[in-house]
This record gives structure tokens, sequence and C-alpha cells, in this order.
């Protein structure tokens, strides 16, 4: 192995802890979160703590917001798909009550595209 | 443009294709990287694009003997070829290995460029790996999956890459070494004759 070898291979080594690091710790928070009710589209910032109730297509929904994170406390639905959901707080985490057609999405610095299929 | 006879390959229609030397070194070897190519295709894969890339040990084996120029050609050949035979030519799976060899082919140029004893197999293996790595995530990153969440899976396709460029560097500096024993023998027999 010649001396540029060494350093190749060193940077590797240390490139890898800082992808770790940067990439998987120091997860940007929400800023925001639009909360789709119907064809309305409502934006609220998590930067206070509170409670909104929503009436959708069934009934009203409970979504609650405290220390950034924001999630459904109630719903007139069955499945209850959107309460399991749990806290979203980072940005383009999603849930939604298709049954009450209410659906809530945390938003970064810039919203984009989830996935484009060709 | 060579002189040699067999260079020349005459079709039934009296088309006549002249072939250097150089043309043979590329189609031997790009076919080699081909078969390669596809053997893996068929593999399992634990994360899309985590892959052993064990054609990649034909380029840089072919970037050391005959320079980054036939490296290029060998391994564009085996993108383009592999594709078409796989079935994936200009679909996603195409464009990732596309990009991937792109950026490492720029890569290895730099490497080209380096002054002193530059680099050994194991270098180039891995930092080809991982601009191959880099490449293809970005590319993935710009048309297919536009979302930050893509991030958090570039430290273990990072890691592969890694793994994997110092497995085939080990590949490509022991297939050196045995190249070198064999002509070292035939040149060593070929003395033993004359004498």
């Amino acid at each position: 192995m010649t001396r540029a070898d060494y350093y190749i291979v060193l940077f590797a080594a240390l490139l890898l802890p800082y992808l770790y690091i940067s990439q998987w710790t120091g997860d940007k928070a929400g800023i925001s979160a639009t909360i789709m009710n119907g064809n309305e589209t409502t934006e609220v910032s998590l930067a206070h703590d509170h409670t909104l109730e929503i009436d959708g297509a069934l009934g009203t929904s409970t979504i609650k917001i405290e220390n950034g994170k924001i999630r459904f406390t109630a719903s007139p639905c069955l499945g209850k798909q959107c309460i399991h959901s749990g806290w979203l707080e980072h940005a383009g985490e999603f849930a939604a009550c298709l049954p009450n057609r209410i659906s809530v999405a945390v938003l970064g610095e810039a919203p984009r595209f989830d996935s484009i299929n060709f | 443009m060579s002189d040699d006879p067999d260079s020349a390959a005459t079709t039934k229609t009296g088309i006549s294709v002249t072939t250097t030397p150089e043309d043979h070194v590329i189609a031997w070897l790009a076919a080699l990287a081909i078969a390669i190519h596809i053997i893996e295709s068929v593999l399992p894969s634990p994360l899309p694009g985590v892959k052993p890339g064990l054609a990649n040990v034909i380029t840089i084996a072919v970037f050391i003997l005959y320079g980054w120029r036939t490296a290029v050609w060998v391994s564009m050949l085996r993108v383009l070829v592999g594709s078409i035979l796989i079935g994936t030519f200009l679909s996603p799976t195409f464009m990732l290995s596309f990009s991937g060899a792109i950026a490492s082919l720029i890569v290895l140029w730099l490497a080209s460029r380096l002054p002193g004893a530059g680099l050994g197999p194991i270098g180039l293996c891995l930092i080809a790996a991982m601009a191959h790595m880099f490449g293809q995530f970005y590319t993935a990153y710009l048309l297919f999956i536009p979302h930050d969440g893509l991030f958090k899976l570039l430290p273990l396709l990072m890691t592969a890459a890694v793994i994997f460029g110092i497995i085939s560097g080990i590949i490509v500096r022991s297939m050196l070494q045995h190249l070198e024993k064999r002509k070292n023998d035939t040149t060593a027999q070929r003395n033993k004759q004359e004498e």
C-alpha cells in the first residue's frame, strides 16, 4: 500500500463516523405543521403548546401540540390509525385520519416531494 | 490500424471492420465485466443500492494495467450492455448504475493525476467505490426520492461501499500479483528455452 492509500483509508475511516453522527443524531425538528381538513389547509406553528379541535367529515378530531411535537389525541373514526401514529416531530412526518378527512404533516424549512415515480 | 492479419474481421457481406489490439483488450475485459455484472444482478440485496460491485474489480484492474481511457470504455460498455441484457436500460436502476460509474471514473481520472507513487489497488478501489455510492445516492435523491429522509440511509450505504471497496481492492491486488507472477514465470521459461 502506498502512502496515498493510507490517506484514502484514513479518509474513509473518518467519513463514516461523521456520516453516522451527522445523519442519525440531531434531527431537524419540525418548525410548523399543515393540517388539511377536506380541501382546506391551515398552517400551525409548533412553537407554543395548545390543543386544536377540528370538525371533519365525521366529527371532531383533537390535535395536540406540545414541545414542538404534534399528534392526534382523539378522533371519531373506527381504526384510530391517526392516534396510533403518535407524536410527529421531524420534518416530513405525517399522520392522517382518512375517515374524518383530516391529515397533519410536519414541515421543515422547505417542503418537498416524498417520491417521484416514472 | 495495425498490420496484424487477424485484426481485420470480414463479414459475409464483405464489409470489413478494422480493429486495433486495444479494441480487443477492451472487448475481452468488457465482456468479463458484463458477465460479472449480470451474475451479480441475480444476487439478493439487503438494501437497494448495496451490491458487492465486483464488476468494478475489472474496471480498476484495467485502469492500473491499461490506463484511464481503456477503463472508461470497459466501464461504460459494462453499464450499457449489462443493462440491455438484464432489461433495465434507461430505468432507474440503469440511471443509478450509470451515474455511479461516471462518478467513479471522474475520481479515477483525478487519481491518475496524483503526483508521486499515487494510489495502489486498495486505495483506488476504495475511493472509486465511495465515489460510486455518492454518485448514485445523489442521483437517487435528485431524480427519484427528493426527501430528506433518504439521507438516513447514507451512513449505511457508505459503510457497505467502504467494506466492499476494500474487499475488491484486495481482490485486484492479488489478481495483479498473480498476473505479474505468471508473466515472470513465462519469461523465465522462455529464457531457459533459449539457453
